[in-house]
């Protein structure tokens, strides 16, 4: 079974994401001036759209009652990322933590 | 490794302790996706052709949520504007040996964890080539796939055994945001941070989650526009 939004939204995102990983190689952005506004929107976006998924992601948790489990586990990603400097390391040892303190 | 430094196989091999990493997530993903009504065939195709776990993450929840299919483009697409400087900068670390020909080859393997293995390799003497650059980024995609493909085959129920591991599966995604959010951090981007996460929780507190990511990551990216100065 192949739902053709789900097709759609992941040929539409990978093509974007594609270009995002590949093209700056192409095109020399060195010569952008980092103070521009385009550098200064491009640098801006990043991280304010996972800023905004990270508190939307967490808002259900919060208001559902499991902030003892939260802080447990962002306490844990926080802990790990200053460790270990690994994303993946981060998120596996945040969920790991999240999931014990959800059982106490 | 000083002789013939810079190979397929030697990518390959540094893709291993990425590997390792990723399998556990794509399995989760996979058992994730099942649950939220994916067939493995869907989940594959987000695994393999979006191949960004946050984003993936998040595009289950869309999907499922019956959320517009443009509203969910334009959300996963600015997520993924964070990788434009990720193919720059390891050319930058690599030097004299850049080359960029076969770029648009493995260019799309550049993901967080390839970015941060490929400038961690570098730095510690590891000559670049598009041959080793090829063989990291395979490694890890591959790894993504079939983590990917095992978790959805064994299905929603396949984590009941393990209840940590299953309510873990829940923290999932705002741990990966916030480990990402923690590795582009810097003190230039605490106000556009602390803008779009303002806005998303006043809109989403207001009646609208899909309105508050938007208009969240919207105020974020103009509150970054709008600082003077510093990069």
């Amino acid at each position: 079974m192949m739902r053709i939004e789900v097709l759609a939204l992941a040929v539409l995102v990978g093509v974007a994401t594609w270009a995002f990983r590949s093209l700056p190689m192409r095109f020399d952005l060195s010569g952008l001036r980092p103070e521009g506004g385009l550098s200064r929107l491009l640098g801006a976006t990043g991280p304010a759209a996972i800023a905004a998924l990270f508190v939307a992601s967490i808002l259900p948790l919060v208001a559902g009652g499991q902030g003892l489990p939260f802080w447990g586990g962002s306490a844990a990603v926080i802990a790990l990322w200053l460790w270990r400097r690994s994303v993946v390391l981060a998120t596996l040892g945040g969920a790991l933590a999240f999931g014990l303190l959800s059982l106490v | 490794m000083t002789d013939q430094p810079s190979t397929f196989w030697g990518g390959l091999g540094a893709a291993v302790p990425v590997a390792l990493g990723y399998f556990p997530i794509a399995f989760s993903f996979g058992v994730a996706a099942t649950r939220a009504g994916f067939s493995p065939a869907e989940a594959m195709v987000f695994s393999t052709v979006m191949y960004s776990g946050a984003g993936q993450f998040l595009g289950i929840t869309l999907v499922s949520g019956g959320v517009p299919l443009l509203v969910s483009v334009i959300t996963l697409v600015a997520m993924a504007l964070r990788h434009v400087i990720y193919g720059p900068t390891v050319l930058k670390a690599a030097g004299a040996d850049a080359r960029t020909r076969f770029a648009p080859f493995w260019g799309f393997w550049l993901t967080d964890e390839v970015f941060g293995a490929a400038l961690g390799e570098l730095a510690r003497g590891q000559r670049f080539s598009e041959r080793f650059m090829a063989g990291l980024g395979f490694g890890a995609w591959a790894a993504w796939g079939s983590g990917t493909l095992l978790g959805a085959l064994a299905g929603g129920g396949a984590l009941a055994a393990y209840p940590a591991v299953e309510a873990g599966l829940g923290f999932m995604l705002p741990a990966l945001f916030l480990a990402l959010l923690l590795s582009i951090l810097s003190r230039a981007q605490v106000p556009v941070i602390a803008v779009a996460g303002l806005v998303t929780t006043g809109v989403t507190l207001a009646g609208s989650p899909t309105a508050g990511i938007l208009l969240g990551m919207l105020a974020g990216a103009l509150a970054g526009l709008a600082r003077k100065g510093a990069a």
